[in-house]
């Protein structure tokens, strides 16, 4: 099977998978006791005004034709009104998910970058005392309580010495530059809005750092665990008897084994960055889907929540797919399967 | 710069539900007549705002307002008769549960550019005091033109504003920030402060550092852990005043065990409300005593106020022959005191021999569970909207509104029923301050709910910002034109 009949039936099999997942949704919102009617008209409110107010939010209708209802305006890109915000749901998600994209990519981006090579250095220093030291820091990132660490570093870096500053994604008086992506350290390069990209970096620096830390434990475990294997392959003891360079071993040729169990982790775990992004958003005021999604599942507001769904399990699906692809470049037998 | 907790929904004050909004929309329009400020205090009573003068006729159901020439809203254009009765049509029209402040508006009418007419289906006792509340917040006519599928605009004023107060919205950061900016047509004096931002920032340790930093000026919802500590700041004031948020219990009396009056006053007389008070509010706040809180007018300094009394509560228990009861407890985590004030309440009643099952619920789940009356005991806050003591009396007690919207208790009672619909009807505010102190006295008696705190209102702000005025029934509202900074 060639590589664009495999990407077409995945996709097909995509819409499947998101058919599905707004279905559970759908029922499973509609069964959560609680009526947003009531909760949309406040205290006070009367029969009557509940009454008038489930009307005008279509919730006297039967189920099905309520999904029915929601799927024909889908169909036609429209994801329906927010009943908590009043405003399009795709115009909320529109403007929340990029900056939790951004964070994610940004958190995921700085756990990579020091995770490989930290686990790399704990794999071929195996039991030393660096390897101690290395794999003590991976125990407290994946066991240090988010919140925690965000509020630390808040206080270090934006209390103490003052070198970065503490909420939202952007100083105050700077405007967000043009939008193309939504994600203000993109847009603003983009732009060549330089003085904008700057204050957008030492925003983001702090939640992702944050953010990212969980994932800098998990990712140097996992490389340190691959690497000791591979590194005692034969082909890795051959490539020494052969008077290959450690260097050109571990890089050239054990890496790039130890990372193939890794990618389906990378992919995983961006999945779980975006969804898990709640605390570090709530910290750092950073206006991402998290509070959005908690606050609309308080409210039950139905389209937003199924909304969010939707573009949750489409960008799952996505992921899915982009790890397997990036296996078969990594492995060509994996191709051949198919 | 000021930290808030939680974006409002909604920048419309005729959808707004929430005193969240209020920090916007109370700067942003004006009403008919607004809380009258006297020697730097606010007041409940009502002073001019967009109507100079007013007159009601002998039936009580026909009010004439004759409206202040010069008010301009953002825009430009005149507050004029027609936009009043555009804004309250519209209120009526979505009916969004702002308009429940105003049952009683039959038609509005213009008389003349500058003189508006309502008239009521029935002499509404409160109706002057009602305007002032933000639900009664006159909008621009020409918002229709941002109208899309008949919605009044809805969508266009969740996020800007059209009003005639001395502040716009000059734009909204979804989720991040609201900017204000001076209306330059405002009738009043220029505001000082030409540039408000409110920033959401939800975690309130964040909020404190950003406080003492400098980066913010002012702060909400600060925990009552957190005021003693700010105030130990320099450069830093705490305001901590009684407001009219209570705390109070819900009992069910639609059902056994809790239809037994003598269960309920033993109940009652179980719960350690200083030990609430003190351990959980750690002192933010004081006992209620009575539906209407101290401050407000109708407060009754005489009624029955049930206090701790374990041996009492016995006694009762065994009048009512209630033995080996088992109750739950109905909260959710709205409110971070919610779990603790369950706890103290589940140690009481054991003390007296019930067992108190706390049952926690999402908060969508917990109101629609109390609204069906699927509970022993519920907790709850309240905020009144107007300084009325309907507010209380024709909410709390009256049996056309069992569940959520204002009698969560499904307390029944033909004689409570008959005097706080008189009272609200009339206009003699003697007779009916006895109309209502007499229901109260009644039902009080009967203990539908447990009557636990009146709480405080606590903001803290840097010392180098002047003019804050706080006014018990506008919480979370500053006035920024009557406030600078200094360096």
């Amino acid at each position: 099977m060639s590589l664009l009949q495999i990407v077409c039936r995945r996709l097909l099999l995509a819409i499947l998978v998101i058919f599905g997942v707004l279905v559970v949704t759908f029922i499973i919102s509609r069964l959560i006791p609680g009526d947003p009617a009531r909760l949309m008209a406040g205290e006070h409110a009367s029969q009557q005004t509940v009454q008038h107010m489930r009307h005008v939010l279509g919730l006297d209708k039967p189920l099905p034709e309520q999904f029915a209802v929601y799927l024909g305006k889908l169909a036609h890109g429209d994801l329906g009104i927010s009943i908590r915000t009043e405003r399009p749901v795709s115009e909320d998600i529109r403007r929340f998910f990029p900056a939790t994209i951004e964070l994610s990519l940004a958190a995921l981006l700085f756990a990579v970058v020091a995770g490989l090579p930290l686990g790399v250095v704990a794999a071929v220093s195996k039991d030393s005392w660096l390897d101690q030291a290395l794999r003590t820091v991976s125990v407290l990132g994946i066991s240090i309580p988010a919140f925690w660490l965000g509020l630390l570093l808040l206080d270090l870096f934006y209390n103490v010495l003052g070198i970065l500053p503490g909420t939202g994604r952007l100083d105050e008086g700077i405007n967000a530059p043009p939008v193309v992506t939504g994600m203000f350290t993109v847009d603003a390069l983009l732009a060549g809005q330089w003085r904008t990209l700057h204050s957008a970096l030492v925003h983001i620096a702090l939640p992702a750092l944050t953010l990212g830390f969980v994932n800098l434990g998990i990712i140097m475990r996992q490389i340190r665990s691959a690497m000791i294997e591979v590194l005692q392959e034969d082909y890795i003891r051959t490539a020494r008897a052969g008077g290959l360079s450690s260097a050109r071993i571990i890089v050239g040729h054990a890496l790039r084994n130890a990372m193939i169990p890794s990618v389906t982790m990378l992919g995983l775990l961006f999945g779980d960055l975006l969804y898990g992004a709640v605390l570090t958003e709530t910290i750092f005021a950073w206006p991402g889907m998290g509070n959005y999604v908690i606050q609309s599942i308080s409210f039950l507001d139905f389209p937003s929540i199924m909304g969010f769904a939707m573009v949750a399990s489409l960008v799952y699906v996505l992921l899915n797919l982009a790890v397997d692809l990036s296996y078969m470049m990594l492995d060509p037998q994996i191709r051949e399967i198919g | 710069m000021i930290g808030k907790p939680t974006e409002p929904d909604t920048l419309d004050p005729h959808v707004a539900q929430s005193n969240n909004s209020l920090t916007v929309t109370c700067k942003t329009y004006e009403t008919l007549v607004k809380f009258a400020v006297v020697d730097g205090h606010a007041t409940a009573n009502v002073a001019p705002g967009l109507a100079q003068s007013w007159a009601v006729d002998p039936s009580g159901k026909i009010w004439d307002f004759t409206l202040a020439k010069g008010h301009r809203f953002s825009d430009g254009r005149f507050v004029d008769a027609a936009a009043v009765k555009f804004s309250f049509d519209r209120l009526l029209e979505i009916a969004k549960g702002p308009n429940e402040d105003y049952p009683a508006i039959a038609a509005t009418e213009v008389r003349d550019p500058y003189t508006v007419r309502f008239t009521l289906t029935y002499p509404f006792a409160p109706f002057l005091a009602s305007l002032a509340s933000c639900a009664g917040d006159v909008i621009d006519p020409a918002v229709m033109s941002h109208a899309v599928d008949n919605d009044f605009a809805q969508g266009y004023l969740s996020t800007h504003s059209m009003g005639s107060g001395p502040y716009q919205v000059a734009h909204m950061e979804r989720g991040q920030q609201i900017v204000l900016e001076p209306n330059p047509y405002f009738f009043g004096p220029a505001p000082r402060i030409k540039r408000v931002v409110i920033k959401i920032i939800k975690e309130a340790a964040v909020r404190r550092l950003e406080l003492e930093k400098g980066d913010l000026d002012l702060i909400e919802e600060v925990s009552p852990d957190q005021v003693d500590v700010l105030r130990k700041k320099p450069g830093i004031v705490v305001v901590d005043e009684p407001c009219f948020r209570q705390d109070y219990l819900f009992l069910n009396t639609n059902k056994a065990p809790l239809d037994n009056a003598l269960l309920r006053q033993a109940l009652s007389y179980a719960v350690d409300y200083q030990g609430i008070i003190d351990g959980v509010l750690l002192g933010k706040g004081k006992q209620m005593r009575g539906f209407i809180p101290e401050g407000f007018w109708g407060h009754d300094d005489h009624v029955l106020q049930y206090h701790y009394d374990p041996q009492r509560a016995r006694a009762l228990l065994v009048q009512a022959g209630a033995q080996h009861l088992k109750l739950s407890y109905l909260y959710a985590k709205a409110d971070p005191t919610w779990e603790s004030v369950g706890l103290v309440l589940q140690q009481n009643l054991a003390d007296i021999g019930v067992t108190l099952d706390l049952r926690e619920y999402a908060y969508s789940t917990m109101r629609d569970m109390v609204d069906r009356g699927e509970f022993d005991i519920a907790i709850g806050n309240y905020t009144p909207d107007f300084a009325d003591p309907s507010q209380y009396l024709n909410y709390w007690v009256d049996s056309r509104l069992f569940g959520l919207a204002g009698n969560r208790a499904f307390y029944k009672n033909a004689a409570v029923d008959d005097l706080i619909r008189r009272a609200i009807s009339l206009s003699d505010v003697a007779e009916r301050t006895r109309l209502y102190q007499k229901a109260q006295q009644i039902a009080v008696e009967a203990a539908p709910y447990i009557l636990l705190s009146q709480k405080n209102y606590e903001v803290a702000m840097r010392s180098n910002v002047h003019g804050y005025i706080y006014n018990p029934l506008l919480l979370q509202v500053f006035d920024f034109e009557d406030m600078w900074k200094t360096p």
